[in-house]
């Protein structure tokens, strides 16, 4: 790396730290100020709410990003150091480069983000600061705490290499607790905004900082937003390397990238297969907190939400599989699994179609009459939990079976067990099936209460086939014959787009859960405890929220995109950036990839 | 000519973001408002008015509507058809509008037989009636069956007290002189015209402020003069009686120092 790129970072670490400790230094004095000044301010041209809107989610963008990669970075790493097989190092070193571009990004919207909080919203920051002024210390001591173990662990890569390299995953490793850390911390702030703990009628804190952090949606959220991060990561590094791949002069180049993003659609859709299983939990604790902002949030005025979102999911599984499926043709050998192609399809289809069936409509009176009532009398049992539980989980279990293809598309196992073991993989599949659908429809039986206790039969038998199904696949191909070396660089072009559908799908659908987790508050800057008395208090109807997410999408992807450019300047050109040989990929599976 | 990869993988994400942002704006848009503060103490209202009021707030800040239907059986809640009479056979004892109201304030005292305890209490935050408000709702569910003879002292004073949810927010001191205020309101304001205040002027013409500072919060109020028609007009009186011209006629101070003044009618 030349001196003008070193220094370059060096200038955005120490911009950063800056930052943090000005932002530190300045609340108590900020929310001292704060207390003898008006309630709310409002933001020049666009108004206070939608500039934290901007900012937020900006914020949140870049804050899940650099979070959710250095974790399947660092396993990465761990798999190359394992292995020895420099093509695992290389690419972790890609990805935490990747980070590293976005980090003081990352820090400036945070920062940003704060100081809109103080001036525009005064008095609300104060009563937050009231509660949860011990954690801000907390937040920033982890936050020095990652930040130096994150440059520490990118600019040591080569000098705590070879015996040392144990050194350098530690790093790894504890860069990524911290960051989990960090994370937690924040979302005991926004969590109690949602589900407040620990304060009296009148919102002062009854007793410690501790009642208010472990609130009911806190540990959901923790949970939730740390396999999304991981989500988000793959499909943002992902969507980076369909980018190069296509602009790749070279097929050396083009089967790299190839590789990179296959690993990073692969992470991603490991982790996205369990999200939904953290979205029932959250939902479950947000109705334990208050049935009605259960009821608001599933029924109400966000019920609409809920089908925008059942479209972008069943988008993401069709892209993920499809991205799969093309993938396949790169492999030798795979012909023989093109045949299950068609009825994956249909399924994954009929899924997303029921999926995004939604109950009740709004329509005319006229309307209402001609249909016997708002809800259609054959489509709307498609339109209730019973039926959206069942085909989610179907089209995890397809999605799943589309990856076990995958994997053993160029591989024939060569144990004697062979007959036995795929005949228990295969009835595990059709079990967990049957499980699924059984509870479906046996919950249009029984009370909602009941009902709502069938899916976590319906998520345990997934889960169950799951983890059956990898502890045969993993012995069962240990050794297996290949049929040949998979082709990377030769996947259609078209399968780049999929991976960049799928980053954009993601990052709007994060935009989305966000307005929803934020929306169901209504006019609650704290639910039931401090009301939004502010002229923006309306909740906004989904196009405009639709319009704005949009604007800050588009806004993202030309930072991130300016960023990525920016931090590949000081490499353009030299083969050996960071002393990292780019390794060639093409026709070096092996059978193992 | 050979199109940039860049351009073409921007224009492909924005044919995405597009086509999702037109599908959310071509579904139907459901704007959630805060609820507006309802106040009939000191009116005229007659109990069709009053019934009309409760079935606006069934419909809106009550949000009722989520779980109970009329006529219908739902699966979280009870049916409310006839509930005005059937509210005097769930305990014995008890009258229906006795009934009614613990279920709107204590809504775990009684749990309706085949249903989960899930009701909120409707005087406290989020959902916040005030006692106006709980007044003409119970006078709606009575209009479900029966007829319609609650009163305002029927509604237990200490109902509705936590509900604007201001929590440190609540308090809010405006820099103005209440016994000047009180001679705005005597003089210049003209508002003795119309409005009683505590000791201060009988007129029946508008609401009696003599508790406006306990019903009503001070946002209202200062808004209420400077945009009275924007701020609703409270039931039972006639709309588009009070000047919309407070802005151009007073001063700041004597703006400040009536808004002190009402802020002490409690």
């Amino acid at each position: 790396m030349n001196g003008l790129g070193m220094a370059r970072r060096w200038a955005g670490f120490g911009l950063a730290v800056v930052v943090v400790a000005l932002a530190l230094t300045a609340l108590p004095a900020l929310a001292q100020e704060a207390a003898k000044e008006p309630t709310y301010r409002s933001f020049p041209l666009i108004g206070s709410r939608l500039a934290v809107w901007a900012v937020a989610q900006l914020h949140l963008n870049f804050a899940a990003f650099i979070l959710g990669c250095p974790i399947f970075a660092v396993i990465i790493e761990i798999i190359g150091w394992r292995t020895r097989d420099e093509k695992y190092d290389w690419l972790a070193h890609e990805f935490v480069k990747l980070t590293f571009a976005a980090f003081s990004t990352t820090a400036l919207l945070g920062a940003f983000l704060l100081f809109l909080f103080v001036g525009y919203y005064p008095k609300f920051w104060t009563y937050m600061t009231s509660i949860f002024f011990p954690t801000y210390w907390v937040y920033a001591l982890l936050f020095f705490v990652e930040t130096f173990i994150v440059y520490l662990w990118y600019y040591g890569w080569d000098w705590l290499s070879g015996p040392r390299k144990w050194i350098h995953v530690t790093l790894g490793v504890l860069s990524n607790l911290a960051g989990t850390a960090i994370l937690v911390v924040a979302n005991s702030w926004v969590t109690f905004m949602m589900s407040p703990a620990g304060v009296d009628e009148s919102g002062a804190l009854k007793g410690g900082v501790w009642a208010a952090i472990n609130n009911f949606t806190w540990m959901p959220i923790n949970i939730h937003r740390l396999i999304a991060n991981i989500v988000f990561g793959g499909t943002i590094a992902a969507a980076y390397a369909a980018f190069r791949f296509l602009s790749a002069t070279t097929d050396e180049e083009r089967a790299r990238y190839d590789w990179m993003g296959y690993i990073g659609n692969f992470v991603a859709l490991s982790a996205f297969i369990v999200l939904p299983f953290a979205g029932y939990y959250l939902g479950r604790e947000i109705y334990a907190f208050n049935q009605t902002m259960g009821i608001t949030m599933m029924g109400g005025f966000m019920s609409w939400l809920w089908i925008i979102q059942a479209i972008l999911i069943g988008i993401l599984f069709l892209g993920s599989n499809y991205y799969l499926w093309l993938g396949m043709e790169r492999i030798p050998g795979s012909e023989r699994y093109r045949k299950f192609v068609p009825p994956m399809l249909l399924i994954l289809t009929i899924g997303f179609m029921v999926w995004a069936t939604p109950r009740s409509m709004v329509i005319t009176l006229d309307e209402a009459r001609a249909m016997g009532g708002t809800h259609h009398p054959f489509l709307g049992f498609f339109g209730v939990m019973s039926a959206k539980n069942t085909v989610v989980n179907l089209m995890i279990l397809t999605t799943f079976l589309s990856f076990v293809l995958y994997r053993r598309a160029n591989r024939v196992s060569v144990k004697s067990w062979v007959g036995t073991g795929m005949a228990v993989q295969w009835a595990a599949f059709f079990v967990a099936a049957a499980v699924v659908v059984f509870y479906g429809v046996y919950g249009y039986f029984v009370e909602s209460i009941v009902r709502i206790g069938f899916s976590v039969y319906q998520v345990m038998a997934v889960l169950g086939c799951i983890v059956l199904v990898m502890a045969l696949d993993i012995p069962m191909f240990k050794g297996a014959r290949s049929t040949g070396t998979i082709r990377w660089g030769t996947i259609a072009p078209r399968s780049q787009y999929v991976l960049i559908l799928l980053a954009v799908t993601f990052t709007w659908l994060m935009g989305l859960m966000g307005f929803a987790r934020s929306g169901i508050r209504q006019h609650w800057h704290v639910y039931g405890v401090l009301r939004d008395t502010s002229p923006e208090a309306l909740t906004p109807a989904l196009g405009y929220a639709a319009n704005m997410i949009t604007i800050v999408t588009i806004v993202f992807f030309a930072l991130v995109s300016f960023i990525f450019w920016l931090g590949g300047l000081s490499e353009r050109g030299k083969a050996q950036a960071h002393g990292h040989a780019a390794p060639v990929i093409a026709g070096g599976s092996h059978g193992e990839d | 000519m050979r199109v940039p990869v860049g351009v073409k993988a921007s224009v492909f994400a924005l044919l995405i973001m597009g086509s999702y942002t037109y599908f959310a704006n071509s579904i139907p848009q459901i704007e959630s408002k805060p609820p507006q503060e309802l106040s009939l103490e000191g009116g005229n209202v007659t109990p069709a008015q009053l019934v009309k009021a409760g079935e606006e707030i069934f419909k809106t800040k009550g949000t009722c509507e989520i779980c109970h239907r009329i006529g219908q059986a739902g699966t979280r809640a009870p049916d409310l058809a006839g509930v005005g009479s059937r509210a005097a056979t769930r305990k014995p004892g008890m009258t229906a509008k006795a009934y009614l109201i613990e279920s709107l304030i204590q809504p775990g005292a009684f749990i309706v037989p085949g249903y989960p305890p899930i009701m909120p209490a409707v005087d406290k935050p989020p959902i916040g009636l005030n006692r106006s408000e709980l007044w003409a709702l119970t006078a709606f569910l009575e209009s479900l069956g029966s007829t319609v003879d609650v009163k305002l002292d029927d509604i237990p004073k200490t109902a509705g007290a936590a509900a604007a949810g201001g929590g440190a927010t609540a308090e809010v001191k405006i820099p103005g002189d209440a016994k000047a205020g009180e001679q705005v309101f005597q003089g210049k304001g003209g508002c003795i015209a119309c409005h009683k205040a505590g000791k201060i002027g009988a007129s029946p013409v508008g609401p009696d402020l003599s508790q406006i500072a306990k019903i009503q919060t001070p946002d209202y109020i200062m808004k209420k003069i400077l945009d009275p028609r924007g701020m609703g007009t409270v039931a039972g009186f006639p709309p588009g009686v009070m000047p919309p011209t407070f802005g151009q006629t007073l001063t700041a101070k004597e703006y400040t120092d009536l808004v002190s003044f009402l802020l002490t009618l409690k």
